[in-house]
């Protein structure tokens, strides 16, 4: 039997460790805190209608926890942006420790091979709704969610259900908030892309060999310039040349996996890219060249500009807004916080209180939040995922999961399950102290304000009443889906 | 989008395909036996199955005795049978044909999870993808909406279900928009499912549905399909064909479920029928000669049947080559004539016309077969 690296270090740390009974034990032996629990009384926002705090706090997050409105009402939501804008400096130990117990997100790319696939899956899933649900740097989680979308990579294609947990780690959450260039560079030397998109099958190797465009189309359609950006079959065609000869490796004993140029697979002569030359035996800084040229392509600005704002603003988002935060995409050289920052300071962005649905995963973890639930992300809560029809890195397609609130009407009947489960407790791994909250937030009357984030209408009232629920009852309400 | 799109997926026609799909390699020449081919008695000297047994079907193939509840429906012209079918896996390893056959190919997701996805007519209701079991097959991954279930009891709204949905209708009643006809269209199919009891439930023209898992699953779907509740796609499993070993005890049983769950449904479901579908399916077949522990082992083709609406049934699809060893596949397996790709775009076609067939099966050239009229 071949000894892995990871069990040799299973087996070391399982002597380290034969003194403690359990894992769990183990974790409480090192003194690693839980998640972030109900911790006093908190205050709730109780005007008529959604205020500035509630509205910012909503977007930039995926909702407000108990105590959440008092901290940002205090600092004030510019100083909310600005360190939710700087996620280094928030101290994320809690939720990273509930994270590190799935033991695939840490293990390096070559590792990955010696996991079952359902286990990744699993795992990799764990980890973004605990993030979403218990992390603290929320713009972050938030980012990382709109990068996994617009980088569109299905686990379920390939090698990908092994290398998609790399591309999560290494490529959308190292540059989530950094420069788009590099993200964009990086994840095209993504093995689980050049497994998606087909780049690991494109080659020159001969005068007949026709490289494979898959990616290159998509490059250009989908993670620059956008469908109508102006770019032609041409573009695209030059584009694959330049990106010949990157592939993965596929040997099963040595390095699976792993990124490499192959030289005697790449087009070395001129290429002609967007208007730009790009001279001949350039070899494996061609792909330099292109995602230079396509970041700097002013169509690249806006497109991005306009996913930004039909995330954060409205689903049809005005174009005055669009235009400020395409120029300071260009301005900043495609530097993605500064270009959030210009979002976040539109006067469209400030006036666009309940203007979005939540799709399935906010509905979710904007709940669990909500209701600071004690929370393990297993399979009891993937099945209300999956039943509204928003598992993550199960999209099908290199497009993502839409945005639009028209695509995700027919999840009603399974968020209006999800709350009377939740109500009862009935999700298991999941639960929430009801008393308490009730408690905390200062009886039931607060408890629904804090759910809608101002105080209910007579009748929202009138149905928590009907419904013999109580406050629990607003998290199927009309208000509570929309941000 | 069409505003009342979301609950009825397909309005009141009830369009829905059902999925059947035999896990473990089901054996097409068990089951639709070459009859007149010789070289077949040759290849399987103890466990063919014996032609005064069978039920004619055509010139070359009868019905194993076993499937006899289909026979009534493949002379009625409802019931197509593609010989030789199966898909390119060349592994005969179940994992990755299995795998292979229910993504449709080299895409991400399933192909019924991407053909609801990106059929014209929208993503369809919280219903329209239903699987009975356990587990969501691979075949619906992607889905816009996937629901695993075992009884009506897991759409409850919990115990105060009555109070709850007259507190949602006055809640979404000032609601106006999209989400106002989402949530009342929602109600609509929450109360009809509701409504419905598996156990007190009388199926049409007599049907008896078999009371294992298969008939079961397929009486839920039946009683979900009658209640229009926007249901589109089912899928439903039956394992245990991997039968390397004395295949007679394992496969008969399974057949005899298989053919009295069918048939049952598609009595039950009688007029209706014509705007259902019935595919069923397996990874591979097995190898043309028997093995030394009265069995087969993996091989290649199968049969796939389908039943239902315009099917052009009756007939056995495939241009049969014989089983002499020149004609097979080594290392002696019957070789795959018929694309599964090619048998479910016709039926898919007939659901949503205007399908774009190139991302429900990717990088595929496909030739549809004709099994409609």
């Amino acid at each position: 039997m071949r000894i892995t690296r990871r069990k040799f270090m299973q087996a070391a740390g399982a002597l380290s460790a034969a003194t403690l009974a359990g894992c769990d034990q183990t974790i409480r032996f090192l003194g690693v805190p839980q998640a972030p629990g109900l911790n006093g009384p908190f205050s709730v926002s109780t005007g008529a209608s959604v205020d500035q705090v509630t509205h910012v706090m909503r977007r930039v997050s995926f909702g407000a926890r108990p105590g959440d409105y008092a901290r940002v009402a205090a600092m004030g939501v510019d100083a909310y942006i600005e360190e939710q804008l700087n996620p280094d400096a928030i101290d994320d130990y809690a939720c990273e420790s509930l994270v590190r117990r799935n033991e695939t997100i840490a293990a390096p790319l070559g590792e990955l091979f010696e996991y079952k696939q359902d286990i990744l899956l699993r795992e990799l899933t764990r980890a973004t709704l605990q993030r979403a649900v218990y992390s603290k740097r929320q713009l972050y989680e938030v980012m990382v969610e709109f990068w996994t979308d617009h980088f569109n990579i299905a686990q379920s294609k390939g090698d990908c259900a092994w290398l998609k947990t790399a591309d999560d780690r290494d490529v959308i959450r190292k540059h989530a908030l950094g420069n788009f260039g590099e993200l964009l560079r990086a994840s095209a030397l993504s093995p689980a892309m050049l497994w998606y998109l087909d780049g690991r099958a494109n080659r020159k190797s001969n005068a007949e060999e026709i490289p494979n465009e898959n990616y290159a189309r998509e490059l250009l359609e989908l993670h620059t310039l956008g469908v109508h950006g102006g770019y032609t079959q041409r573009d695209v065609m030059e584009v694959a040349r330049c990106l010949t000869g990157w592939t993965v490796r596929s040997e099963q004993l040595f390095f699976k996996g792993r990124l490499e140029f192959r030289k005697d697979w790449h087009d070395d002569g001129e290429k002609r890219v967007l208007g730009q030359t790009i001279p001949a035996g350039g070899g494996e800084t061609d792909i330099d060249r292109v995602i230079e040229i396509v970041t700097a392509h002013p169509a690249t600005a806006q497109y991005l500009a306009w996913k930004l704002c039909r995330r954060f603003i409205t689903d049809d988002p005005p174009k005055a807004a669009i235009n400020a935060v395409a120029t300071a995409f260009s301005t900043s050289n495609g530097d993605i916080k500064s270009t959030l920052r210009t979002l976040f300071a539109t006067r469209e962005f400030r006036t666009a209180t309940d203007a979005k649905f939540k799709r399935p995963l906010r509905y979710v973890a904007s709940a669990l939040r909500a209701t600071a639930a004690d929370c393990d992300p297993n399979d009891a809560l993937y099945q209300y995922l999956l039943r509204m029809g928003h598992t993550p890195f199960q999209y099908p397609t290199p497009d993502g999961y839409p945005e639009e609130a028209e695509h995700w009407m027919g999840s009603m009947l399974w968020r209006w399950h999800f709350t009377a489960a939740l109500a009862k407790n009935r999700i298991e791994g999941t639960h929430v102290d009801w008393k308490n909250l009730g408690k905390q937030a200062g009886g039931e009357q607060m408890l629904v304000a804090h759910l809608l984030g101002r105080n209910a209408t007579d009748l929202e009232t009138d149905c928590c009443t009907q419904s013999g629920a109580g406050p629990v009852f607003m998290l199927s309400s009309p208000a509570f889906q929309r941000f | 989008m069409n505003d009342t799109a979301y609950i009825h997926g397909n309005g009141d026609a009830t369009n829905a395909l059902v999925v059947i799909f035999l896990r473990g390699g089901a054996d097409g020449l068990n089951m639709v036996v070459p009859v007149e081919d010789d070289a077949y008695y040759t290849a399987r000297p103890l466990v063919g199955v014996s032609k005064n047994e069978t039920v004619p079907l055509d010139g070359m193939f009868a019905l194993n005795p076993h499937l006899t509840p289909l026979v009534n429906l493949y002379r009625s012209g409802d019931l197509a049978i593609v010989h030789c079918a199966g898909s390119e896996d060349q592994t005969r390893s179940h994992f990755e044909a299995q795998d292979s056959m229910e993504h449709g190919g080299s895409g991400g997701g399933g192909w019924l999870g991407r053909y609801l996805r990106y059929r014209p007519n929208g993503p369809g209701g919280p219903l329209a993808a239903v699987a009975i079991g356990s587990a969501a097959p691979e075949a619906l991954r992607g889905a816009p909406a996937t629901v695993v279930m075992n009884s009506f009891e897991d759409f409850a709204l919990g115990e105060r279900a009555p109070a709850a949905m007259s507190a949602l209708e006055k809640l979404y009643e000032p609601e106006s928009g999209a989400l106002g006809v989402a949530a009342r269209s929602t109600l609509a199919a929450l109360d009809k499912i509701t409504q419905l009891n598996a156990s007190s439930y009388a199926p049409n023209n007599g049907a008896r549905y078999p009371q294992s898992q298969l008939g079961n699953g397929l009486q839920h779907i039946a009683q979900l399909l009658k209640a229009k509740v926007g249901l589109e796609a089912a899928c439903l499993d039956l394992g245990g064909w991997d039968s390397h070993f004395a295949s007679a005890t394992l496969i008969n049983p399974l057949m005899k479920d298989l053919a009295e769950s069918v048939a049952a449904f598609c009595a039950d479901m009688n007029g209706a029928m014509q705007n259902t579908n019935v595919v069923v399916m397996t990874e591979f077949g097995r190898r043309v000669y028997e093995n030394a522990s009265l069995g087969t082992d993996h091989g290649r083709a199968s049969a796939m049947f389908v039943l239902g609406g315009g099917v052009r049934g009756g007939k056995v699809y495939c241009d049969w080559k014989g089983l002499a060893m020149d004609k097979l596949e080594a290392p002696g397996d019957l070789p795959v004539q018929n694309n599964y790709r090619d048998v479910l775009a016709p039926v898919l076609s007939r659901h949503s016309g205007m399908t774009d067939f190139a991302r429900v099966f990717p990088n595929y050239a496909m030739t549809p077969m004709a099994l409609y009229a």
